[in-house]
């Protein structure tokens, strides 16, 4: 999960080590740390350090970790020799390594080889079968040749496997959203949120796939489950806020006529839409007319 | 910091010397052949001193505390990690005209 204040320390040393300040490689591991994806920033600085003899010998065991991030932020920005270069480098250092297979393989699939980098990784699972990483990497390969449902059959067999992995969970749940299994993806969603319960998106998304499936039962749910994102966010998530409006709104509509529950939705709604005011004042003074009009529109409609 | 540590240092002499004294209290009861009850009066003020001191040391000397609301400004999660392990490189990436300069010397 990345911090707010992590993030900030990213973006600083970033703007920092772009006009030319040190610091790359705090920069780098932080980066290696978050698990951002800025490929070009990493190419770029990891390859100033790396071609500095001086600069690559203070690292000391860390350079070839180094090597390896820079390997990957190449194939990223599709700059293959630099790529291979960095992987001969390693290899040389590291003879017959699994770790190291496994990017060529990676190098391969970057470079559109599928028949090739498949074979690599079979190989590779032939000495290690159990290893998560290149079980992963087959399900990114279907992913990426655009077979989606041979991803998704992958990556159910690996969750069999290694229940636990809550990356995977997250990476199935975001597929069965794009092939609109919504059901499936709810599925997932509620997995990841059974293992950790304290992460806001989670609790976020998981209401907006109920949301996106509609009924009143999966409405009523996913109210919760805004509310419970703005409880986990202290208030501050907008989009949680106008997600509990948008589901009392569609309740109101698919209940109309039942007067049975109208009072304790209502609260709910009204704490909701006086939080979204306080937040739109503060913030974007000048958008409050839009969201008045909303609201009011919101109101009306019941 | 090193208020703290000072006022740290100083309320652990106090406590020290308060035990010496009540030692050397009981000693000498011993000799009058009386019941202790409890420590002279300046023996318990140099108590309730020294445990101010220690107080104040344990809150001063650390550095500066973290937030522990997760919903802080600090703690607040920003982002979910890029999922890295399925990440795909056939994006639009591909189009970017290719920077020759980037080379790894030997």
């Amino acid at each position: 999960m990345v911090g707010a204040s992590e993030a900030a320390r990213m973006e600083r040393l970033e703007s920092q080590v772009e006009n030319g300040g040190g610091g790359a490689w705090e920069y780098l591991c932080l980066v290696r740390k978050l698990k951002a994806r800025r490929s070009n920033k990493v190419l770029k600085h990891g390859l100033s350090i790396l071609n500095d003899h001086r600069a690559r010998s203070k690292l000391g065991a860390e350079e070839w970790t180094l090597y390896e991030q820079v390997a990957f932020a190449a194939m990223d920005c599709q700059q293959h020799d630099v790529a291979k270069d960095c992987i001969a480098v390693l290899s040389k250092q590291f003879p017959g390594s699994i770790r190291i297979g496994r990017v060529e393989g990676m190098l391969l699939e970057s470079k559109g080889a599928w028949a090739e980098a498949e074979k690599v990784y079979a190989r590779l699972l032939d000495d290690s079968p159990l290893d998560q990483i290149i079980h992963k990497r087959k399900v990114a390969m279907a992913k990426a040749q655009g077979d989606l449902s041979a991803a998704v059959k992958f990556l159910n067999k690996y969750l069999e496997i290694f229940m636990a992995d809550h990356d995977a969970w997250r990476e199935l749940a975001e597929i069965y959203v794009s092939l609109q299994m919504y059901k499936q993806a709810a599925f997932c969603y509620e997995e990841l949120i059974l293992s950790q319960p304290t992460v806001p998106p989670y609790h976020l998304a998981y209401a907006e796939v109920l949301y996106t499936i509609g009924g009143l039962e999966n409405l009523q749910t996913a109210k919760k489950y805004y509310a419970s994102t703005v409880a986990l966010t202290g208030g501050k998530n907008t989009r949680a806020l106008y997600g509990v409006c948008s589901c009392s709104v569609a309740i109101r509509q698919l209940t109309k006529g039942r007067n049975k529950e109208e009072k304790e939705m209502s609260d709910l709604q009204t704490l909701a839409a006086e939080a979204l005011q306080r937040d739109y004042k503060q913030r974007a003074p000048n958008k409050l007319p839009l969201l008045m009009s909303m609201l009011k529109n919101m109101k009306l409609n019941s | 910091m090193r208020v703290g540590f000072m006022a740290g240092i100083l309320g652990g002499i106090l406590l020290a010397h308060a035990g010496y004294a009540t030692i050397q209290y009981r000693g000498m009861l011993k000799i009058v052949e009386e019941e202790f009850s409890r420590p002279p009066m300046n023996v318990v003020v140099e108590l309730l001193l020294g445990l101010a001191f220690c107080i104040w040391a344990a809150l001063a000397a650390p550095a500066k505390f973290r937030s522990i609301h997760p919903d802080s400004e600090e703690n607040r999660i920003v982002s979910l990690p890029t999922n890295l392990d399925f990440m795909i490189f056939n994006h639009r990436g591909k189009v970017f005209p290719c920077n020759a300069e980037y080379k790894l010397k030997k």
